[in-house]
Parts: C-alpha cells; structure tokens; sequence
C-alpha cells in the first residue's frame, strides 16, 4: 500500500510539473497573458506536490512541511486569481 | 501547526479553487473552447479534495484515499493539454 501511496504523491508532482511545461510552451509560442498566469499558478502546484512528496515519503518524521505545503498552494492559486482579475476587461 | 489555523488555510484554499474554477468555466463560456471545461472541472475537483477533508476531520490529506481526488484533476488537466497540442498540430 504504502509503495502504491509513494506513487500516487510522485505521479501527482510529476502532472503538475508537466502541467507546468505545457502550459509555458504554449504561453512561449502565443504570448497569451492567461497562459502566463495559468504557467505561474502550476510553479506553485507542483512546488506543493514536491513538498508533500518530501513531507511523506521521504522524511515522514523528520519534519512537517504542512504550512508550506499550504503556503505553496495558496500562493499558486493566489496569482492565478490575481492575474484573471486584474486581466478581465 | 494549530488545527484552527490548518482549517483556516484548507477553507480558504476550497474557495480560491473554486473561484479559479468559476473564472475557467466563465472562459468556456465566452470561447467556446473545451480545454477550460477541463480546467474548471479540475480545479473543482481540487476545491472538492479541500472540502472533504476539514469537513471529514482528515488534518493531513496524505493519509487517507482523498488524495486521488487531486491526481484526478492533474491528470484532467494533462489529458486537456494534450489533446490540444495535439488539435493545434493537425490544424
């Protein structure tokens, strides 16, 4: 269970990460401000997942990322939210 | 940390998921375009992921089978973004 566990947390990092990359490709080729935003929001997503695959699998007693986990994602979503706002006509 | 302030940050991070979701389903509405019902439906799914787990007690989100929710809506999104690189290819 637990190695299925390690590969869901890792697949999770390893989505948003491509997320991220797809989401930059496109923004490269069509300089669209709502990919650029979109790009920022999965930086901090996929910071989240690394940190949560940090947090369990590999230093499950060491230390406790919770709050950062949190701050990562808020951040994320935070800028996407920011960037729709402020570029909505 | 606190587990106020634990829920505290999962609430607010539902509702900022679920407003992303609502501005990508306002976007489908005026393009037409199926990749943000993709995106809306996902970041629903993330607000859904929170919900469930301050409202099921649940403080650390690994421990139980909630966290597929959230490899559900990563793996939405990557199938959207696929098929329309690949749409574009075509084109």
């Amino acid at each position: 269970m637990d190695v299925v566990k390690s590969a869901v947390y890792l697949l999770c990092f390893a989505a948003s990460l491509m997320c991220m990359v797809l989401l930059l490709r496109s923004y490269l080729r069509s300089r669209s401000r709502l990919l650029l935003w979109s790009t920022l929001c999965f930086v901090g997503l996929a910071i989240n997942n690394l940190l949560l695959f940090i947090d369990v699998v590999v230093l499950p007693t060491q230390v406790d990322l919770l709050p950062v986990r949190q701050v990562s994602a808020m951040a994320g979503v935070g800028v996407l939210l920011f960037g729709f706002i402020w570029d909505a006509e | 940390m606190l587990s106020t302030s634990y829920s505290f940050f999962t609430g607010a991070l539902a509702a900022l998921y679920a407003v992303a979701g609502l501005f990508f389903l306002s976007f489908w509405k005026r393009t037409r375009d199926a990749l943000f019902v993709s995106f809306a439906l996902a970041f629903a799914l993330l607000a859904l992921n929170q919900t469930v787990l301050v409202l099921g007690g649940l403080e650390r989100e690994e421990q139980s089978w909630v966290y597929l929710l959230r490899l559900l809506a990563f793996l939405l999104i990557i199938a959207a973004i696929v098929r329309k690189n690949l749409e574009g290819r075509r084109r």
